[in-house]
């Protein structure tokens, strides 16, 4: 079995006619860039597998073969096998040779196939869907009340071919609905009310009794998902949540997470959803809950494809500094793994990431590739569900380039991406004592949202910078509110529906 | 180094934003992030997007749109079309003339690029040509086949031209 995900001429860059030296000569040209002995990046580490995969199979006549028969077999099934699409816009089409370091950012889009959401009768992808509930004394009175009837709703938006599972926890975690058919709607709604608030807050147990539940129906055509909501810190089982999260991941469990309030631990949340590709988000009051959880389990239901991952292998002598997630919700990425998980593609929604790459100086002039892209995932409806597609970004090197836009969709993301940035390293400056830098990052911070007609944010930053400047902390809720809502900014930017 | 004008910030070379204050870097910053502008963009984005099928059926035809020209070229492509200029002095002849559409001045080679039809799937190839040949905006690697898409833009030189299937 050769593995039908990966395109061989494509992975290579060959024609389908390629003879045996072609081959090689094409493979040795891709190794010099993704080789482990000449590039050390995490995303170079897992494209050269691919690479050594496809060389392989067109250099062993048996292999190619059953490659091929595999395709033919698929196109004489006449399934319709759905695929997406990768566009990469550079923030510069010709670089210019300098003597110093630059930047150049990369805009990554992954375009979901255009006949997954045409007239034919709207396909909604069935969920495997848990939900972990807090339901620690802090969440007693409006916050619980609320999470109740964000939880009917959830109920009521699915259908008997949909799974749920319901967890609550404190010091304890309590199956209140073991993994089930969504079918008598009465019924689980009543063990949802039954819910109240007390003890404290253990997350790991709440999500180690939610991982239970949800892998007893897990299974590739779902969107398998846990969410998790809480308003509290959890106190030394940080490390086992993560854990658990990776191993959720692997078995294609994507979680989020929802702090309500403002005593949550963001910078631990943020983590533990960016490791599966899902997303954290902050809502400020009890009132917001149930919108936030209805939108949520609806975007999971117009998944298209799901465990999708990105990986960016730049050439040897450029460095990735930094990769975000802009669409469909704002999220920073982790650099340092080969795949990055980007979470689920819906079908109309593109998923877009902005990538900033370094340039060294005085590079060579010519043509020559920057970098990599690969996107991974599983396309539910597909028989096969495993796609990939690639984009090289090369790029021409001059002395004197043409002068050049910026690509509008670039400056835009990239201008919203800045005051999220600000703001993490006015975060950054007070966590290393700088008071002054501090204060003056949030000033400026505030200057720019007030430029851009955001003024209710714009005023929080001030009032930030006085506090930091006075009393030498954040508020908490002014802290989370800057960080959740520039990000948010980041939303808007995006032209998401397509 | 690129100075901010604003606050004097030192950023790398290619910053288009400044990382101290967010202040534009780019020259004629102000105008770029206007609403107008973005909604422009997401028409850009709402045609690009229906687009992008690899799929090309067996009697299926392109047509090649040419930026600044009125006329289409439809063709039905053969195994192998080549894409050029007619030239008497030269040997070869391109299947595909690009001539009447200003291909001399605009750089386009005698023999530029040609589209190679394999299975169900188009592949665009530059052929060594002076000028290059760029797929949506990136130039082609001399002899390294693309897969074509409806939708795409390709530029021969500095003619420019978009492919749509029927």
């Amino acid at each position: 079995m050769s593995r039908l995900d990966i395109d061989p001429y494509s992975v290579l860059g060959v024609s389908v006619d390629a003879s045996a030296e072609e081959v090689k000569a094409a493979y040795r040209r891709v190794a010099r860039r993704l080789h482990p002995d000449v590039n050390s990046s995490p995303g170079a580490s897992v494209q050269f597998q691919d690479i050594t995969v496809a060389h392989d199979t067109l250099l062993d006549e048996a292999l190619k073969k059953s490659y091929h028969d595999q395709v033919s077999r698929r196109k004489a099934r006449n399934e319709s096998e759905f695929y997406f699409s990768l566009r990469v816009t550079p923030s510069k089409r010709a670089v210019a040779r300098l003597s110093e370091p630059q930047v150049i950012y990369l805009l990554a889009e992954v375009l979901p196939d255009p006949r997954a959401r045409k007239a034919e009768q709207k396909r909604e992808a069935r969920v495997n869907l848990t939900l972990v509930l807090d339901h620690s004394n802090s969440m007693s009175g409006a916050r619980l009340e609320k999470v109740k009837v964000a939880a009917h709703q959830i109920i009521d938006q699915l259908t008997d071919k949909d799974v749920l599972s319901v967890i609550g926890f404190n010091d304890r975690a309590e199956v209140i609905i073991p993994a089930t058919s969504v079918q008598d709607k009465a019924s689980l709604k009543a063990k949802i009310s039954m819910m109240v608030a007390s003890g404290g807050t253990e997350i790991y147990k709440g999500l180690a009794a939610g991982y239970e539940q949800n892998r007893r129906f897990l299974a590739p055509k779902l969107v398998n998902h846990m969410i998790l909501l809480t308003d509290g810190n959890t106190y030394g089982d940080a490390e086992a949540c993560l854990e658990l999260a990776r191993e959720a991941a692997e078995h294609g469990i994507g979680i989020s997470a929802m702090g309500l309030g403002q005593e949550w631990n963001d910078e631990f949340l943020d983590e533990l959803v960016s490791i599966t590709g899902g997303n954290s988000d902050y809502i400020k009051s009890a009132s917001a809950v149930v919108k936030f959880l209805n939108d949520h389990v609806r975007n999971l239901s117009d998944g298209f494809a799901e465990r999708m991952q990105i990986s960016i292998a730049p050439d040897p002598d450029i460095q990735l500094e930094s990769a975000f997630k802009l669409s469909p919700q704002p999220q920073p990425l982790p650099i340092d793994q080969g795949y990055i998980p980007i979470g689920s593609l819906q079908a109309n929604r593109i998923v877009s990431v902005l990538f900033q790459i370094q340039i060294p100086a005085s590079i060579k002039n010519g043509f020559r590739s920057f970098a990599r892209l690969v996107v991974t995932g599983d396309i539910l409806d597909n028989t096969y569900q495993k796609y990939q597609t690639l984009s090289d970004v090369s790029l021409e090197v001059s002395d004197n380039p043409p002068v050049e836009d910026p690509p509008v969709a670039i400056l835009d993301a990239l201008g919203k991406l800045t005051l999220y940035r600000m703001q993490e390293r006015a975060q950054a400056a007070l966590d290393q004592g700088n008071i002054e830098e501090a204060t003056r990052r949030l000033e400026n911070l505030a200057t720019r949202l007030l430029a851009m007609g955001e003024q209710e944010l714009a005023s929080e930053a001030r009032s930030e910078a006085r506090r930091v400047a006075h009393t030498s902390a954040f508020s908490d809720a002014g802290r989370k509110s800057l960080k959740y809502q520039t990000r948010h900014l980041l939303a808007t930017s995006v032209i998401e529906d397509l | 180094m690129l100075a901010c004008p604003k606050c004097a910030h030192q950023n790398l070379e290619g910053s288009l934003f400044c990382e101290s204050c967010g202040e534009n870097l780019t020259t004629d910053g102000a105008s770029k992030t206007s609403t107008r502008r973005l909604e422009s963009a997401a028409n850009d984005l709402v045609a690009r997007a229906t687009w992008g099928t690899a799929r090309f059926g067996e009697d299926a035809a392109i047509t090649l749109r040419i930026r600044d020209n009125a006329e289409t070229i439809t063709l039905q492509p053969a195994k192998r079309s080549v894409l050029g200029r007619s030239d008497a002095a030269s040997s070869q002849q391109p299947d595909v003339d690009l001539t009447p559409y200003g291909a001399l001045e605009k750089g386009v080679s005698r023999i530029h690029a040609a589209i190679t039809r394999s299975e169900d799937t188009l592949t665009l190839v530059d052929l060594g040509s002076v000028n290059g040949t760029h797929l949506n905006g990136q130039r082609l690697i001399p002899d390294q086949p693309r897969v074509l898409r409806d939708g795409d833009e390709i530029r021969l030189g500095r003619l420019v031209a978009h492919v749509f299937f029927r």
